[in-house]
């Protein structure tokens, strides 16, 4: 772990406080409008990586647990990680490290620009996706009293905003391997 | 304490930043102007280990920056140019106090050094200040005294006015010139070097003059052909 | 600009240490998840919500604090009855309440500093094994908690470039030079870190 990877870790999840402190955006055809800030671990797998963008999310959750407001509206404390919606925050830490394993493996600086968004949504939905509900599905069913299958359908509203966080975060993923590449690449 | 350049080369990737330097700092103030890419720049950095010469070898006070690479950077202290950077931890005091933890001083230690070297700028005021609020020329000052605070004999400072305005810019080179430690500064100022003892001139990875200011500034100005 | 959420006070919980809270919120978790008689959970969320009024917080900071994790335990309670029973469904309630609750006053009467002392204690034994260092956890912190204003700062000079060129403020378009603007910084605040002998090998 150099000093520049804590550097970059550290003001990846900066920029993921400061996610929190934009306007949601507005989505015209879902009622609910998306944060900024639910972008974060889509982001940092494909910007910084699996290793580095996990860390970038772990160190996020340890702010939230020791009382500091970095959610999205200020939120923040113990309170939030004893809810029913815990296992998605967990699932923003191994979600970021699946979906920098996925960036890492398929995207290359050489590639035409095409094959570099398919592999950066791809990443985004499988980590960002699929394994932040594979985390908070269990523990909303468990905490809630639900079965799986109940949970599952609860969960499943979030999916179409999901999809489009993915496609934000492919976009900014690409745009940043094109600006200022960090993502290491993996054979 | 003697800063001694030997045949030190520094070259990435086929690119020479450095051609071999012979050199002797023992001065009090010492002054280095040259355009940017001259090697000014990576000789600062030789002198605190941030580069490692690839030939020949640099000692600080007898230590070499490679082999004794921690306590050869212990006897130096390092400004950058931009304020931002260098001050890492959100409260002032905190950040100069940072410095002194992996030391193995206690607590109350700790804080004696740090309201020292606050009072010792002025600056007690702007301990419990969040970094972010401070004015750029507070800022730079801050890290100052985060640096000298562990004590180091020897101070760098990068082009540290370049991002200040003139107020700000005239506070540092007050608070410079009057550091006991002895001082090495590039800038693009050269006015601010009229007080100095030696002025070095760097051109192209090399040392293209070296001696009082008004004949080394004239020699940069020539170099320079402006 | 990031302030902790704990509050000044001196309630029992307050003094207490922090490992001992921890572990009395754990346990608690257990009991909760444990019990599933509401002629037990009912008071449970009584005794939580007393707990929580102890430390001093006020009746409407408490419910600022709480209301949003509240709402979606409510809003899976709701589930729970459609699916289940109205009993089964206010047993959940209760039971998450009562522990958004006591969570709650635990970092209600924690502070940051204690919490990080105590983060060092437990990763004290990682250190031998080289696995993480308690000086880099605290450092990134700090270093979270230093760069958030300027970052958002940097994001309304972004913002402000994309309105005076009749642009829309749009994540697409200011993401990116967020990003790439901010991490560029890494190399140099590295840099000054290292300059300064922080990390020690």
């Amino acid at each position: 772990m150099t000093t520049r990877d804590i550097v970059l870790i550290a003001l990846f999840t900066a920029i993921t406080v400061v996610l929190g402190l934009l306007p949601p955006i507005p989505l015209g055809f879902i009622p609910v409008p998306i944060t900024a800030q639910s972008l974060g671990p889509m982001l940092a797998g494909c910007i910084l990586g699996a290793r580095r963008g996990a860390l970038a999310m772990l160190l996020m959750v340890l702010l939230v647990a020791i009382g500091l407001p970095v959610l999205s509206g200020g939120r923040g404390g113990l309170a939030i990680l004893a809810g029913p919606g815990a296992g998605y925050i967990a699932g923003w830490i191994a979600g970021a490290f699946v979906c920098g394993l996925v960036a890492e493996r398929f995207v290359r600086e050489s590639q035409a620009e095409r094959a570099q968004f398919v592999a950066f949504f791809a990443a985004a939905v499988i980590g960002g996706v699929g394994v932040v509900h594979l985390l908070g599905v269990p523990w909303l069913a468990h905490a809630g009293g639900l079965t799986l299958v109940d949970a599952a359908k609860a969960s499943a509203a979030f999916l179409p905003g999901d999809l489009i966080k993915a496609f934000v975060a492919m976009l900014a993923g690409r745009a940043v391997l094109a600006g200022y590449p960090l993502l290491p690449q993996r054979a | 304490m003697d800063i001694v350049f030997t045949a030190a080369t520094v070259s990435y990737a086929g690119r020479v930043a450095l051609h071999p330097l012979d050199l002797t700092l023992g001065e009090r103030r010492i002054g280095v102007v040259g355009l940017n890419g001259s090697g000014k720049t990576t000789m600062a950095r030789l002198v605190n280990g941030l580069v490692k010469p690839t030939a020949g070898t640099v000692t600080v006070g007898g230590l070499d920056t490679v082999k004794d690479a921690e306590a050869a950077r212990g006897r130096t202290g390092f400004i950058f140019q931009n304020p931002q950077h260098q001050m890492i931890l959100p409260i002032l005091a905190e950040d100069i106090a940072f410095g002194l933890k992996n030391r193995g001083l206690d607590k109350a230690e700790i804080a004696g050094r740090t309201e020292a070297i606050l009072a010792r700028f002025g600056i007690s005021h702007l301990a419990r200040r969040r970094v972010h609020e401070l004015s750029g020329g507070e800022t730079q000052l801050g890290a100052i005294a985060s640096v000298l605070v562990t004590g180091p004999d020897f101070l760098i400072l990068d082009e540290p006015t370049n991002q200040l305005d003139l107020k700000n810019r005239a506070l540092i080179e007050r608070t410079v010139a009057g550091l006991p430690e002895q001082v090495l500064v590039i800038t693009h100022d050269l006015a601010l070097l009229d007080t100095f003892d030696r002025v070095l001139v760097f051109h192209e990875g090399r040392l293209a003059a070296d001696g009082r200011p008004a004949e080394a500034i004239r020699a940069y100005r020539e170099v320079a052909a402006c | 600009m990031l302030n902790g959420l704990d509050i000044e006070g001196s309630s029992p919980l307050h003094r207490m240490p922090v490992r001992g809270k921890l572990l009395l919120l754990f346990v608690a978790a257990i009991g909760l998840f444990l019990l599933s008689d509401l002629r037990l959970l009912a008071p449970a969320l009584l005794l939580a919500a007393l707990v929580y009024l102890s430390t001093g917080i006020g009746l409407a900071e408490a419910f600022r604090r709480t209301r949003f994790v509240l709402f979606t335990v409510l809003l899976v309670a709701a589930m729970n009855w459609l699916v289940h029973s109205p009993l089964e469904a206010l047993a959940v309630f209760c039971r998450l309440s009562a522990l958004v609750l006591l969570a709650a006053a635990v970092t209600a009467t924690t502070g940051i500093s204690a919490f990080m002392d105590e983060i060092a204690r437990l990763i004290a034994p990682l250190e031998r094994f080289g696995f993480a260092r308690a000086a880099d956890v605290s450092l990134a912190v700090g270093l979270v908690i230093r760069f958030v204003p300027e970052i958002f700062a940097r994001y309304q000079d972004i913002a402000d470039a994309h309105r005076a060129r009749g642009l829309p403020v749009r994540p697409l378009t200011t993401l990116a030079p967020l990003i790439i603007l901010t991490l560029k910084d890494a190399d140099t605040i590295a840099m000054a870190i290292d300059a300064r002998g922080f990390r020690r090998h």
